[in-house]
């Protein structure tokens, strides 16, 4: 009885914390590409999601150099929203839910 | 965004060259018709690329609830780089225009969201050579080839109005 009931809360749990992760497990990433130069990469990054400018270069030398990175997480209509500001700029970005990559 | 103004010179032949190219890309926007696959020119499915890199099912759906409002916006950019270019001054002729005329430098003052109209539009220009081009990595390059060089020559314009907005803030 007593493990039955400890395993149904621990489910009960478990359920909760998928469900608040669920919001947030969606990524906006952008990827490298041979034509955007580093500079307006990292100005859109900065202009769009209003970082400072060393996040921004860093963020951008992580595309760079790794090929991709992520840029935002959040609910996924927010995520779509972010791809398509980043298609806006011509940058190469797409929405990946990131508890399955 | 408004108060923040760059000054951009450029020679009378450049924006006439490049008056000439987003004329071009104008066109290339009113030719294509969004539906949910990737458009069949490679140039133009560079932009509106798979917002989904492992869901085709996706992708189509986001393409076509958002791909019209994007080459909208495109087209809205573009025209606002036209209009920009037509202040600076008069239309020029270039089989008949005078040397002088060419390389006389001419200012132009964007306020915010027009530099930003611009730097998105000579993005997407230069991305649109490039799928021309066959310009795979950033080495890709042809000295006999003269587009390269229009191609070199928008990354310098666009690398500079980046610096100047940059700066501006």
């Amino acid at each position: 009885m007593g493990l039955i009931m400890a395993l149904t809360h621990l489910d009960a749990r478990g359920d909760l914390d998928t469900g608040r992760l669920g919001d947030d497990v969606w990524q906006t990433v952008v990827w490298n590409d041979p034509v955007n130069l580093m500079s307006y990469v990292a100005h859109v990054f900065r202009e769009y999601f209003g970082f400072d400018a060393e996040t921004a270069s860093r963020l951008m030398l992580a595309v760079h150099h790794e090929g991709h990175a992520v840029v935002s997480r959040g609910p996924r209509e927010q995520m779509e929203l972010h791809t398509q500001a980043m298609h806006d700029y011509g940058l190469w970005a797409t929405v990946r839910n990131g508890a399955s990559s | 965004m408004t108060d923040r103004i760059v000054v951009l010179e450029i020679s009378a032949i450049e924006a006439v060259h490049l008056s000439g190219m987003v004329r071009q890309f104008l066109e290339l926007l009113d030719e294509t018709s969004v539906e949910g696959a990737a458009p069949p020119d490679p140039a133009v499915a560079r932009l509106l690329p798979d917002a989904y890199d492992d869901d085709a099912d996706a992708s189509a759906e986001f393409r076509r609830l958002t791909g019209s409002d994007l080459l909208d916006r495109r087209r809205h950019d573009a025209g606002v780089v036209l209009a920009t270019l037509s202040t600076g001054g008069p239309e020029l002729d270039i089989v008949t225009a005078e040397e002088a005329d060419l390389t006389r430098a001419f200012v132009l003052t964007l306020d915010g969201e027009e530099s930003g109209a611009w730097m998105r539009v000579l993005a997407a220009i230069r991305l649109v050579l490039a799928s021309r081009l066959g310009i795979e990595t950033e080495d890709d390059h042809d000295e006999e080839d003269p587009r390269f060089g229009i191609y070199e020559w928008l990354g310098f314009r666009l690398d500079g109005l980046v610096q100047a907005v940059d700066a501006s803030h």
